[in-house]
């Protein structure tokens, strides 16, 4: 790991401001991971963040270039990025459940039905905890939280017969899958296939927060415990009953069966350009 | 010059191609959506790239991740897709981001009335974000031509400012149909005062810096130079930082930047001012062009009245408000905007008075008519909410 971060991790950033025992840092490293097991540099990938602790956490840690979106928005900023960029330069994006799925969710489905190439790293940490820990849609039911004292009722899109990455599939992703970070390597390798997809791809990563869900839904203080806890909710069978389990595997991989956006437009540019027949005259 | 006849909705186009414009991303909206139409016909040809966006929201922030690839960006809209550009907004003054917002400005409050001109937005363009800090740049054309020329303009202050800069028009601007000469030659182009000012790459480290200098290079990513630009407060290198140091400078940074260069912003049309007019006429847009044939009547029959036309709105010209006279702001709403800030420009001694209407324009006889009940001290003969001491 110290070789990772003196390579790609800005000194100044770390060891960044993550509470002490906080799951996200597992996720951050299987990112790099991926990166450096896919041999790329700094300046082969552009790093995008939304906001809350995967945003704050990860913003500028990146020794390459990086950018922070607003809330929810920087799918909508890695679209018209994306354009401007060399096909060849990844664009990654650590993004929290909250940003993806709900505030950030139509830009996140119109990403996805257009291809744009852009893989979403979704930090999972079960809910709202960088103010404070409320419940979000991919809190477990009857989670307790600061916002569901009397524990979270409201459906949520990870259980009861819903998977938000069935909806993203729907909508036209190339590569999806679901992980925690207490799988070892295996979610470094469904990283590396998402980053290699030239297409829209988005992995979950599911990681414990041990000051919020771990106090609250879980009532207890002992980070060993958190962690144990989600290890033992954590299954590799994506069948299995996901109103028990996280759910983990790759989900959805179609990467290259459909056109990748900026390729599209350049296309259609240069097909216009050339008179071709969808473009009319001036 | 190649003359045609055509909308402000193409100037705005053809000024946009002409500065370089290689991104647009909107949304459809009454009545901006010909500028949306006319772009997706446009770009393609010079090769540039038009993207319907999901919503104005999603629209903005389009253009500022194309701004931050190293594209020039544009989008246009009217009211009910203005107030959504807040965030991004926010987002591209903070980072400091070039882009060109166009809002085609019609009756409101919400979806109000589409195809009928309003003037709702003053304020909205300037503070188009929360949290204040920031100054910002806002442009009113007034004719087609003027639809081409500002357009252009937006671009280059943009660039120069590093920020996003507002063409604020209205629905007769936009949907009118005048003459408009469209410069061939790169001479024609810059005797209109014209230039273009290319995209440059900031090569780092000091992306932000804590001065008022403009023609900073933005920053681009893509290029290894270690770019960072966030929603945060940064740092000189482009770092969140919640050091209040830093926001003082930033904060700094943004308003005197613009401030303190104003007079490359400033632009104003003034008529019959020379000899202490007793009335002055105050406005911006379309309703300008009926306070100026207005003023041109009220000399021929010897009435010592003039005017004045903001052609940039924001920062605000208060040095024009300088005499003390008898203000008559005329506007396309029934509130007060406009009035508001001459009002508080105006030097002491100074009457302000208020004309509005919204979706309809007033008649050069129905000014004239309140000028004389001004100049003959009559009390304000009050027609609906037509005329008011402010
Ligand atoms: S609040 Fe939770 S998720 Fe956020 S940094 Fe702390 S432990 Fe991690
Ligand atoms: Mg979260």
């Amino acid at each position: 790991m110290s070789d990772l971060l003196e390579t790609y991790v800005r000194p100044e950033k770390n060891p960044g401001t993550a509470c002490k025992g906080c799951g996200l840092r597992l996720a951050h490293r299987n990112v790099l991971e991926a990166i450096d097991e896919l041999k790329l540099s700094t300046g082969d990938v552009v790093w995008g963040t939304g906001i809350g602790c995967s945003g704050r956490q990860t913003f500028a840690t990146w020794r390459g270039d990086t950018f922070a979106g607003t809330h929810g928005r920087v799918y909508a900023m890695a679209t018209g990025l994306r354009l401007a960029l060399p096909p060849e330069k990844r664009l990654i994006l650590t993004v929290g459940d909250g940003d993806a799925f709900t505030i950030g969710f139509l830009h996140l489905l119109n990403a996805a039905r257009r291809n744009v190439d852009m893989t979403v790293v979704v930090f999972d940490n079960l809910g709202y905890q960088s103010t404070g820990g409320q419940y979000g849609v991919t809190t477990p039911l009857g989670s307790r939280t600061d916002s569901s004292p009397y524990g979270a009722w409201e459906p949520n899109w990870t259980q009861g017969g819903f998977d938000v990455l069935r909806i993203l599939k729907e909508a036209g992703a190339t590569f999806l899958a679901r992980h925690t970070v207490l799988q070892g390597h295996e979610p470094v390798e469904s990283l590396k296939k998402a980053i290699g997809n030239r297409g829209f791809s988005l992995v979950q990563l599911i990681y414990p927060c041990v000051t919020h869900f771990g106090v609250q839904a879980l009532e207890t203080r002992n980070i060993a415990t958190v962690y144990d806890w989600f290890r033992e909710r954590t299954s590799d069978d994506l069948a299995a009953d996901s109103n028990t389990h996280f759910t983990t595997g790759i989900v959805h991989d179609a990467a290259g069966s459909r056109p990748e956006f900026s390729v599209a437009v350049r296309d259609f540019v240069a097909s216009v350009q050339k008179g071709g027949s969808r473009g009319g005259t001036n | 010059m190649k003359r045609i006849f055509d909308t402000g909705n193409a100037a705005i186009t053809e000024g946009a191609i002409r500065a370089g414009c290689n991104l647009f991303a909107g949304y459809p909206i009454t009545p901006a959506t010909e500028i949306a139409e006319n772009m997706s016909r446009r770009l393609p040809q010079v090769g540039g790239y038009y993207l319907q966006a999901e919503d104005e929201n999603a629209a903005l922030h389009i253009c500022n991740g194309g701004s931050i690839g190293g594209l020039k960006a544009m989008t246009a809209t009217s009211g009910p897709g203005f107030i959504l550009f807040a965030d991004a907004f926010g987002w591209a003054v903070s980072s400091e981001v070039p882009v060109v917002i166009v809002n085609s400005q019609r009756v409101g409050p919400v979806s109000g009335i589409t195809g009928a001109p309003g003037q709702g937005e003053f304020y909205l363009s300037r503070y188009l974000t929360h949290g204040g800090n920031y100054e910002t740049i806002v442009l009113a054309p007034a004719s087609v031509q003027e639809a081409y020329r500002l357009t252009v303009r937006a671009f280059a202050l943009a660039e120069r400012f590093r920020t996003p800069v507002i063409v604020l028009a209205d629905q007769m601007v936009t949907d009118g149909w005048e003459t408009l000469e469209l410069p061939e030659t790169d001479d024609e182009f810059a005797a209109l005062g014209l230039e273009v000012v290319p995209r440059r790459i900031n090569p780092g480290p000091e992306f932000y810096p804590a001065s008022d200098e403009i023609d900073v290079p933005p920053v681009v990513l893509g290029h290894n130079t270690g770019a960072a630009c966030s929603d945060w407060t940064p740092t000189d290198r482009g770092h969140d930082t919640e050091d209040i140091t830093w926001q003082h400078k930033h904060a700094w940074r943004l308003i005197h930047k613009i401030v303190n260069n104003r007079q490359l912003i400033d632009e104003a049309d003034e008529w019959f001012l020379d000899d202490d007019p007793e009335i002055i006429l105050v406005g911006y847009g379309t309703p300008s062009r009926v306070i100026r044939s207005a003023v041109g009547e009220a000399r021929k029959s010897g009435l010592k009245v003039g005017g004045i036309r903001l052609i940039s709105l924001w920062p605000f010209q208060s040095h024009l408000f300088t005499r003390t006279a008898c203000y008559l702001v005329v506007e396309l709403n029934w509130d007060g905007q406009l009035v508001r800030e001459v009002e508080r420009a105006a030097a002491d001694g100074s009457n302000v008075h208020f004309w509005g209407r919204c979706g309809e324009l007033p008649s050069m006889a129905e000014l004239l008519d309140t000028v004389r009940q001004l100049l003959d001290n009559e009390p304000l003969q009050r027609d609906g909410w037509r005329t008011e001491k402010w």
